[in-house]
């Protein structure tokens, strides 16, 4: 028997990354070890009030921290049936579109291309092609400055509280987003191109369930309450308050993540499934870029996620000067929160997160503290669908060599943009 | 030209791991910090940090090293200004003993942001490692790393002047 041990996406204190084991042409075992914090991260808030709880939950990544900011709001706020304004809807909306922009810029720019173009990391690809590298850090600061601006500062946004917003931004603020936005339509154009002319990664081909949050307007990674899965031309919607019966997950000994499945099948989140569940969303020049990019929907590729996330891209930016000029039209203004009435009552809220759904659900005592908390990140959605496709992958691959081999199931493990190593980071000597 | 900037890096949930968060937290109160210098509590990602390290006449980045250092020692390595794309490439180090590989899947080391960041921040950094013992979830640090606070503190503090 042989065997491909990946710890290159390793994390900490020795944990693993990726395990295939071989026997002949049959695939044994496979693992993907994650030392996921999320899942462990209940007793830190157990006992908070409610006002601190988001502060101390967005810390569980610094690329997702709004995320996590405003899915512990919306979670908060439906345990208290408080309704934040339209004003407030388009804020979070925003801050969204910011950290969607700034993370698919640096997964695609940073981790992605150079996988694709045979480059060891984006410092070995900015020597050779300082141009492609420099757009992904045009696009990531475009994301960092909305982030910045409507959320307060650079990282763990201040500015969304339970029922509202701490400071709204000042109308110089957004047309000074609108004019960083329109260069960034240029970006995001470049990148799509860029896209393009990217060696085809076909190497994992099967069928796969996808999920993502069903948007009442069809286009947002924050409103609605309900999930969509989508299986071989079947769909089903579960409501946020039922995740359970979406995730149904259990323990692995290989991993601190749970794996989750639904209707015994591995789920896929993340820029693929919610343009899977949302199609609609794919008009005029997002329908010619996905055709220029060969994207067919449902894909039964993982490695359409890089895709989805260019097409994402355009789409962010686009979405973010809808909300801008929204914003400007209506007049934005200072206003206060909707004050918060605790009381023992739970409170679910699901959305999208760059790299898939998050979910969040909290139970409250009267006095507005956590008794239970429970936060479910996509990379823990993802972990059994990423088994199954690195099982694929090997299957599939008629070459055999473990280089190649544990090329490809890089790429794959890659194209879901897991969030498994983003708590700890710290420098190591050589 | 801005003042300096001091960025202390690190998950504060993650014990001894936010070190350097902490370190700027403790500074941004300090009363010996000069006139003008501005220090941020930073993440896990020293690139979203870009636009303040811009035009700065020198940045102190702070954060966790994983070595056989007694907890708290203070290494330092100094990354000068300037740009080029001879200074991205891979056999170019002027941080020599730290580990430059893509151990992260997805987001960039603190090394690896410095190199990069040589193509739109061309300014001068120091990097402050700080040896720690262990990195996992709890919300304070280490006994032994907190007693070692003040003599980091002080560290920090001589960069600075």
């Amino acid at each position: 028997m042989s065997k491909i041990v990946i710890d290159h996406l390793a994390r900490v204190e020795g944990h693993g990354g990726i395990t295939v084991e071989i026997e002949g042409d049959t695939v044994g075992s496979v693992h993907f070890d994650v030392f996921e914090g999320a899942r462990l991260l209940e007793p830190l808030v157990r006992g908070k009030h409610y006002d601190e709880v988001a502060p101390v939950l967005s810390r569980i990544c610094s690329i997702c921290s709004v995320a996590h900011t405003l899915t512990s709001l919306k979670a908060t706020e439906n345990a208290f049936a408080v309704r934040v304004s339209p004003q407030t809807d388009l804020l979070r909306e925003l801050l969204f579109r910011g950290e969607s922009i700034e993370s698919h810029a640096l997964h695609l720019f940073l981790l992605t291309v150079p996988d694709y173009l045979n480059y060891p990391s984006a410092i070995a690809l900015s020597a050779d092609k300082p141009a492609v590298v420099l757009l992904g850090l045009r696009l990531k600061k475009l994301g960092n400055l909305i982030q910045e601006t409507i959320g307060g500062r650079a990282i763990h946004p201040v500015n969304p509280v339970p029922g509202g917003f701490g400071k709204a931004p000042a109308i110089e603020q957004l047309i000074e987003l609108r004019s960083a936005l329109m260069q960034g339509v240029a970006d995001s154009d470049a990148a799509m191109d860029l896209m393009t002319t990217l060696p085809p990664a076909d190497f994992c081909h099967c069928d796969t369930v996808y999920a993502a949050l069903r948007s009442p307007s069809l286009d947002s990674y924050y409103a609605g309450d309900e999930v969509m899965a989508v299986s071989d031309g079947s769909r089903a919607i579960v409501h946020a308050n039922d995740y359970k019966t979406l995730t149904n997950e259990w323990a692995v000994p290989h991993s601190h993540a749970k794996h989750s499945a639904f209707r015994e099948k591995p789920i896929m989140v993340g820029s693929l499934a919610r343009l899977t569940v949302n199609p609609r969303r794919l008009t005029g020049k997002l329908a010619v870029a996905k055709k220029r990019l060969k994207l067919q929907l449902p894909a039964d590729n993982p490695m359409d996620n890089n895709k989805a996330q260019a097409l994402e891209l355009i789409n962010d930016v686009e979405r973010a000067l809808e909300i801008i000029e929204q914003l400007l039209r209506a007049g934005i203004k200072g206003e206060p929160p909707v004050p918060v009435q605790p009381r023992a009552a739970t409170g679910t809220a699901i959305t999208e997160a760059p790299r898939g759904l998050l979910i969040h659900s909290y139970t409250y005592d009267e006095e507005g503290r956590i008794a239970a908390a429970d936060v479910i990140t996509p990379t823990a959605l993802n972990a059994a669908s990423m088994e199954m496709h690195f099982r694929k992958t090997v299957e599939q691959s008629a070459e055999r060599d473990d280089a190649s081999l544990s090329r490809k199931l890089q790429m794959v493990a890659r194209a879901y943009d897991p969030c498994i190593s983003c708590s700890v980071h710290v420098l190591r000597r050589r | 030209m801005k003042p300096p900037l001091v960025i202390g890096l690190g998950n504060p949930l993650m014990g001894d791991e936010g070190i350097g968060w902490h370190v700027a937290e403790r500074l941004a109160g300090d009363p010996r910090l000069p006139a003008g210098a501005e220090v941020v509590c930073g993440g896990t990602d020293l690139l979203r940090h870009a636009d303040q390290m811009e035009q700065r006449r020198r940045v102190i980045v702070v954060d966790a090293l994983r070595d056989d250092g007694e907890p708290g020692t203070v290494s330092s390595w100094e990354y000068p200004g300037g740009t080029g794309a001879t200074a991205c490439q891979p056999s170019y180090s002027q941080l020599s003993g730290l580990d430059n590989r893509q151990d992260n899947a997805h987001c960039l080391s603190a090394i690896q942001a410095i190199q990069l960041l040589r193509l739109t921040v061309p300014v001068p950094i120091t990097l402050l490692g700080i040896s720690i013992p262990c990195a996992s979830l709890q919300t304070g640090l280490s006994p032994e790393l907190a007693a070692r606070m003040p003599a980091i503190l002080d560290r920090v503090l001589t960069e600075l002047e």
